[in-house]
């Protein structure tokens, strides 16, 4: 009968891996959710005139645009920069881009499994819209999306467009594969001088 | 134990171990899984084929992956004196079932003159003739159609060269032998050899161009770096595991009995021969290309070589290489003079990692010995050019602290934009009292190099241009030529722990006064083409090295020059030793002249370069070595396929840092899976445990 408490322990070491496995994962995705509630309220700071308002005191970003996209109901503040630390709260603004908003092609990346899930919903002619401080929104038409090899795809800033970038698959286990799902919008021309 | 209960408990420990190896390695497989399905369109969304170069794409809907070539590279470097003859041999192997071409970027040192290149198929070897780039190009092509084995080796850069080898069988492996020589870094008092192994990713400015490369680039071409696309090869994920062994093997004859003789970088084995001579080569045997080579070695103190003169006589010319060391090197005790110094610091992408460490530890030393007559900034720039202080400041304690906090925040991201940072340093203007030194800390990792010299050219004024090279595999050619049209010195810094003896190193040297307008005037020689054109300004401790190409050899040799304002002269007693290579070497140097000539048409300046090239048999910008077997060997009908030879990334660099906009996942999903694997397993052992119990009481 001494074998049984081994046994037992066993079974409860297995859950209590499960059970932290599920913690980390469910960190992140609450990281990924309480950090754009706090950051609305830096956005909302944003708007009232100040600058890089950080949405908490030890954050090494700050919210430089929104990002809405009203057929599937998305609403993101996206954040400056594109670091790991960046990510986790937000889609970030590459900075090497034209600011959020600007002529030129705005480059904004996002987690495949958080924020950025939704990209691979997004079908052609879907609108998105950008809106940053003091300046008229810049809505955009999804025209395609590509999956590219990130360790030879370059892509062109020339042009005025909005890239979302995210890893791809989405459905893969592990991060930090080498493709990447780009979605490419053009600006819309909608009823002239639209706010 | 009951066998029951025992081998119960072993099959549950062998299914969780399946299970979660099952987990981890469909998780890993999950990357080609998703190159496979990326073929297959989806509902709405158009995927097109934009990862041009990659070699994943070429074959890419195919229901294999062909495997790309393979590459070893053996290096053998036999150095006389002050001369250095390398044999680069690179053996091109085909794991797959299809004829291969392989294409393959890699880095020589800037003042290579490479001269001759062998192809060995099987027993058999075939000479390689120099000839005109596109001549040269277009009998490779054709051999290539012809299904011949056939090899090119093109000039991209100075110190960036391609390899390219038609119809290499399956299975079989192709032997390409290139050789060059260059001349030896003697600076204070110490011999320095580079191999350079690896072409470190650069930051290609511009508007892409839309026309297709015709070479296997990660990036099209643009219009600021219109060859980009011939030197951005692929670049290995450091995920995957390095590639492209490599292997050296020294054989140094100092001529002089040694104090010191090692490799900073790398372990090496070292055998001393009865003759004075020893041989060098790797600890481990082979190293992954992903770091520079360097070998150093200093002559014992007495025996330290102040003057040499090797001479040969070819073709009714006679060639002679020079090396003085100016007795004491420039006068050390001159007064102080008050200087602005100003720092420009690269926090680009490519600097992430020991690089930046190692700059920002130089940086900190470089600012602690200014003193409070001296003015000074640092200026970094990545995408976008920053400042600590608007204007130069004093040197005080408090500023100097201000500057170290400034420089001990940054980070290292983005682009590499350097010709704002340059222009904002080098401003041209008057300096009345004043010594200015721009101190240039960076990996040099750029494409656009022709633009940065030009306006370092224009706008240069009284200041100076020191660069230091940073990190495992600086692009060595553009902060050698930055400095040299700057009038300053270049300094590489391999690792953290040599940043205080470099920086010592340098700092002497810029605080003591250099030995500027030096002329060699040759008495009794009529007509001679001495190089360099002019003669660059002498720091303390450099040796004044000059070749020239004149029709007979004089007496003695005078130095003139100007030193801390005053007159300064050296006269050197001719004793000429027979020497080798000295005409290819002079033949180098006079390509690189021509080239470097602002005025000149360049069409005219194209000419001249060929003429020379092909006179001495050199590869050049505009001459390529090419090598044609005489019989066919690929079968009619055999597919031949192109591959870009991926390249290592330099040691230390970030991956994600140089290529990222950022990692587009988390790690949530696998935590997920793995946390519900072993949730249900340790349910199903917990219900068999309650099981048990309850049977047992029953």
């Amino acid at each position: 009968m001494r074998r049984r408490p081994f046994v037992g322990a066993l079974a409860a070491l297995v859950l209590a891996a499960g059970a932290w496995q599920l913690g980390e994962a469910v960190w992140i995705y609450l990281k990924a959710r309480l950090a754009q509630h706090l950051l609305q309220r830096a956005w909302a700071q944003t708007l009232g005139g100040e600058v890089d308002v950080k949405p908490w005191p030890w954050a090494d970003t700050w919210p430089v645009a929104r990002l809405r996209v009203p057929g599937h109901g998305v609403d993101l503040i996206v954040l400056a920069g594109v670091s790991g630390r960046t990510l986790a709260f937000g889609p970030g603004h590459a900075g090497e881009s034209a600011a959020a908003g600007a002529a030129g092609t705005v480059i904004l990346s996002g987690h495949r499994d958080t924020h950025f899930r939704f990209l691979e919903r997004l079908r052609a002619g879907d609108e998105i819209v950008v809106e940053r401080p003091h300046r008229p929104r810049a809505r955009y038409r999804v025209r395609e999306a590509v999956v590219v090899d990130a360790r030879s795809a370059r892509i062109r800033t020339d042009e005025e467009r909005l890239v979302l970038l995210t890893c791809y698959p989405f459905a893969a286990m592990t991060p930090r594969g080498p493709l990447r799902y780009v979605v490419i919008a053009e600006p819309a021309f909608t009823s002239a001088g639209s706010p | 134990m009951t066998i029951d209960t025992r081998s119960r408990m072993r099959l549950l420990a062998f299914a969780i171990t399946v299970l979660v190896a099952g987990a981890l390695s469909s998780a890993g497989a999950g990357d080609a899984a998703g190159a496979a399905r990326m073929a297959t369109a989806r509902e709405g969304v158009r995927p097109r084929d934009v990862g041009e170069g990659a070699l994943l794409w070429r074959t890419a809907g195919q229901d294999t992956l062909a495997p790309a070539p393979t590459l070893r590279t053996d290096v053998a470097i036999t150095i006389t004196g002050f001369i250095a003859r390398v044999t680069v041999h690179q053996e091109f192997s085909n794991p797959s079932r299809d004829w291969a071409e392989g294409v393959y970027v890699f880095p020589l040192p800037e003042t290579a003159a490479v001269d001759h290149l062998r192809l060995r198929v099987g027993e058999r070897i075939i000479e390689g003739v120099v000839r005109e780039r596109a001549a040269a190009k277009a009998s490779y092509d054709a051999a290539k159609q012809q299904g011949k084995h056939a090899s090119l080796v093109e000039q991209e850069r100075p110190n960036v060269f391609t390899t390219s080898v038609a119809n290499i069988p399956p299975g079989a492996p192709i032997v390409v032998e290139i050789e060059y020589q260059h001349t030896l870094a003697y600076d204070a008092g110490q011999f320095r050899l580079r191999f350079p192994m690896v072409v470190g990713p650069r930051f290609i400015p511009g508007t892409a161009d839309p026309t297709p490369p015709d070479a296997s680039g990660r990036g099209p071409s643009t219009d600021q770096v219109p060859d980009a696309a011939r030197i951005t090869p692929p670049v290995r994920d450091p995920a995957r595991g390095a590639i492209n062994p490599v292997s050296i093997r020294v054989l140094l004859a100092p001529g002089v009995p040694l104090s010191r003789l090692e490799a900073p970088y790398h372990a090496i084995n070292t055998t001393r021969l009865g003759d004075g001579r020893y041989e060098i080569a790797l600890a481990d045997g082979t190293v992954p290309a992903n770091r520079d080579f360097e070998l150093m070695w200093e002559p014992a103190a007495a025996a330290a070589p102040t003057t040499a003169l090797f001479t040969e006589a070819t073709g009714g010319d006679v060639f002679a290489w020079l090396m003085v060391l100016p007795p004491n090197g420039p006068a050390l005790d001159s007064a102080r003079v008050a200087r602005e110094v100003i720092f420009i610091l690269d926090t680009s992408g490519s600097m992430h990692g020991a690089s930046l460490e190692q700059a920002k530890a130089a940086l900190a030393l470089a600012v602690g010995r200014l003193t409070p007559e001296d003015r000074f900034n640092v200026i970094q720039f990545n995408s976008v050019t920053d400042a600590v202080f608007a204007e130069p400041r004093a040197a005080t304690p408090g500023n100097q602290a201000v500057a170290l906090r400034y420089v001990n925040a940054l980070r290292a991201s983005g682009g590499t934009v350097m010709l704002p940072a340059l222009t904002r340093a080098l401003d041209g203007q008057e300096y009345q009292g004043r010594l200015r030194q721009v101190i240039f800390l960076t990996d040099g990792g750029v494409g656009n190099e022709a633009e940065l010299f030009a306006a370092i050219r224009e706008r240069l004024g009284q200041s100076r241009l020191f660069t230091i090279g940073i990190g495992s595999a600086p692009n060595s050619h553009f902060m050698r030529q930055a400095a040299r049209y700057g009038r300053g010195t270049f300094t590489y810094i391999g690792s953290t722990t040599e940043v205080g003896a470099k920086m010592e190193a340098l700092f002497r040297k810029l605080e003591a006064p250099a030995l500027t307008d030096l002329r060699v005037e040759l008495p009794g020689v009529g007509e001679a083409e001495i190089l360099p054109d002019p003669i660059p300004d002498l720091y303390l401790g450099e040796p004044v090295v000059v070749a020239w190409r004149a029709a007979s050899l004089p007496a003695h040799v005078t130095l003139r020059g100007t030193l801390a304002g005053a007159e300064w002269q050296h006269v050197v007693p001719v004793q000429p030793e027979a020497g080798t290579g000295l005409a290819v070497h002079w033949a180098r140097k006079k390509i690189a002249a021509l080239l470097d000539q602002r005025q000149a048409s360049p069409d005219a300046v194209r000419l001249a370069v060929i003429d020379v090239a092909l006179k001495y048999h050199l590869v050049s910008p505009h001459t390529s070595l090419v090598a044609v077997d005489v019989t066919p060997a690929r079968p009619d009908g055999a597919d031949l396929r192109t591959h870009a030879l991926e390249t290592n990334l330099p040691e230390g660099w970030d991956y994600a840092a140089v290529f990222g906009l950022g990692q587009g996942a988390t790690g949530a999903p696998l935590h997920v899976a793995l946390g519900l694997i072993a949730l249900v397993f340790g349910g199903v052992a917990y219900v068999l445990l309650r099981l048990e119990l309850v049977r047992r009481a029953a």
